[in-house]
């Protein structure tokens, strides 16, 4: 079977960019992902995730830079690229009046797998992925797991070395999507390079083990959840108040003395520099003015607090 | 970096692909087909709809202005009426697919794209081959009479090459607009006229002279004509040559518009 080494630079983006009309949807892109590891594009809506993995896959053109997936290039090579890759989640689905069965005999057909390796290979992902209850039923009749399970299964037919899955986990409940998680981790871990999009920040930090943040088409971090973590050298503190009106009023009194803070749920969010020390002089103001504190935490920051440091100006 | 040996595919690879992405495309729409037999049973109602109006309501007052025996002359162009039909299927099924999102998957693979819609047209050719004998069933209780195997194979395989190469007019519309709510309406203004201003129903003799111009040489009319004359036994050579020329034409044209239309993002 062919495999990368680990570490090895499957997927390398240099300086992407894609417009629509006037809408830059990509701005100047540049990232590798490496085989036997996940590499996760986070961002908001909008932000140019799917536009990046449309032209990664062969989807789209690309207006400028390079990217080559396998050492093949995207604009000279692009049959050689769709080889090496499998596509699924948002963008790429299965066909809903198909069984599962059916669904991947379809594709390792379109892959000109020969008929005895393609019906040991449809016969193994069924089993392998736990799909032999439901493999005879159609698509249409599948839950939200089930069917996201099969988008990421009909993309492993044909041994792809990288995989690229716009937001896998959009829309399953919690269970179904710690199992998909577990599932991808699990390719990862056999050699194959994951890239992932999502808007979920607990899905790239539990699953990443790169993180890029994108905004408005541009990439505004990337590292380690870890290490996006710890550039904002700063811990956050969370005060909840009984009511909005409570809240106001703490956010008055803070003003002055903290640079930025987040505000939502009757809950302020403030990051201290300082560390507990700073944080005890602030509860103790909010406890001055006479504002009742339901709760406070003081805390490491999440990668929540990294996501909305870079994708919003306000917040921390 | 690791090292695959990747050939690109030679022109005889990329042939045979072509075929057999085709094939598995076709398998895929008639497997569709056959889950959601709505699509079949509304052209074959569509035809017996057709025989039953025509004959029994238009039927008398046609057969007795032009001296016809109507139902053979109403059958084969029901047969053409019934194949465009199929065609104007192809143009709803496949905006349908088009705004799938099994069709990204389908970009991404390493496969003929032209195949996704080149299967479906030869699904929809094979639909039709069920629904056009399906109303020959319902014509022969009525009276309709093939006249020689021959001729009827005949027949049957010119209606279905005029539905096909319609089919890719479907096609090229469906590629173009995407959106199978537009597609479904505007099959309205394309079929229509084609189906009316034509021989398939009435003689053209009495249309006005500049009707009568189009519908005499348009693709329905011609075909309709050859497959009534290779039904009744009666020399269809110069009717069939026109109508195969229609084919022809249209394949040509659309094919090719079809398959850059479909490219386009």
């Amino acid at each position: 079977m062919r495999t990368f080494a680990k570490g090895t630079p499957v997927i390398v983006a240099e300086g992407l960019h894609k417009s629509y009309g006037d809408t830059q949807a990509v701005i100047d892109l540049s990232f590798e992902a490496r085989a036997g590891s996940v590499f996760a594009l986070l961002g908001p809506n909008g932000a140019g995730k799917t536009t990046t993995i449309n032209m990664l896959t062969t989807l789209l053109p690309i207006d400028r830079g390079r990217a080559s997936v396998a050492g093949f290039d995207l604009t000279g090579q692009p049959e050689a690229v769709r080889e090496v890759i499998g596509l699924a989640g948002q963008a790429a689905a299965v066909d809903e009046k198909l069984t599962a069965r059916e669904n991947l005999e379809m594709f390792g057909r379109l892959y000109k797998l020969p008929r005895t390796e393609r019906r040991a290979r449809v016969e193994e992902l069924i089993e392998r992925f736990r799909m032999t209850d439901y493999a005879d039923r159609t698509v249409g009749t599948y839950s939200g797991g089930q069917h996201r399970r099969l988008d990421v299964v009909a993309s492993l037919i044909a041994n792809p070395l990288a995989l690229f899955l716009d937001e896998p986990t959009t829309g399953l409940d919690p269970r179904s999507r710690t199992e998909l998680w577990e599932e991808i981790r699990g390719l990862a871990d056999a050699g194959t390079a994951v890239v992932l999009t999502t808007q979920y920040l607990e899905e790239a930090d539990r699953l990443a083990d790169y993180i890029l943040i994108m905004d408005e088409g541009r990439a505004v971090a990337t590292g380690t959840a870890r290490e996006l973590k710890d550039d904002l050298k700063r811990d956050v503190l969370e005060v909840h108040f009984a009511s909005e009106g409570d809240l106001a009023r703490a956010t008055e009194v803070l003003k002055g003395h903290v640079g930025e803070y987040g505000v939502a749920a009757r809950t302020v969010t403030i990051p201290v520099p300082g560390g507990s020390a700073s944080s005890l002089g602030l509860l103790r103001r909010i406890e001055d003015a006479g504002i009742p504190v339901v709760d406070f935490h003081y805390r490491r920051p999440t990668l929540d607090d990294v996501f909305l440091t870079h994708t919003y100006s306000v917040t921390a | 970096m690791t090292d695959f040996s990747y050939s690109p595919p030679t022109t005889s690879d990329k042939l045979r692909w072509a075929f057999q992405d085709t094939a598995t495309i076709t398998w895929r729409d008639m497997v569709r087909t056959s889950r959601q037999p709505e699509m079949l049973t509304f052209a074959v109602i569509m035809g017996m709809f057709f025989l039953l109006l025509f004959n029994y309501v238009f039927g008398g007052a046609i057969g007795a202005g032009t001296g016809v025996d109507y139902i053979q002359y109403l059958v084969p162009g029901v047969f053409v009426i019934t194949a465009l039909q199929g065609a104007q299927q192809t143009s709803t099924g496949l905006a349908q697919d088009l705004s799938e999102g099994v069709i990204s998957r389908f970009r991404s693979l390493p496969m003929n794209q032209v195949a996704v819609i080149a299967g479906r047209t030869v699904a929809d050719a094979a639909r039709n081959i069920i629904g056009v004998l399906l109303v020959a069933g319902v014509g022969y209780l009525m009276g309709f009479r093939f006249t020689s195997l021959g001729g009827a194979i005949a027949a049957l395989a010119l209606t279905i090459g005029i539905g096909y190469s319609f089919s890719w007019l479907g096609a090229a519309i469906a590629a173009k607009l995407r959106n199978p709510e537009m597609v479904g309406m505007l099959s309205m203004f394309w079929l229509f006229p084609l189906m009316m201003a034509s021989s398939a129903f009435t003689p053209t003799a009495t249309m006005p002279k500049w009707l009568k111009a189009f519908a005499d040489n348009q693709p329905i009319s011609v075909a309709s004509d050859a497959v009534r004359a290779l039904v009744d036994g009666r020399p269809a050579g110069s009717d069939s040559l026109f109508a195969v020329v229609w084919i022809v034409v249209l394949l040509a044209i659309f094919i090719p518009l079809t398959t850059r239309l479909y490219r386009k993002v």
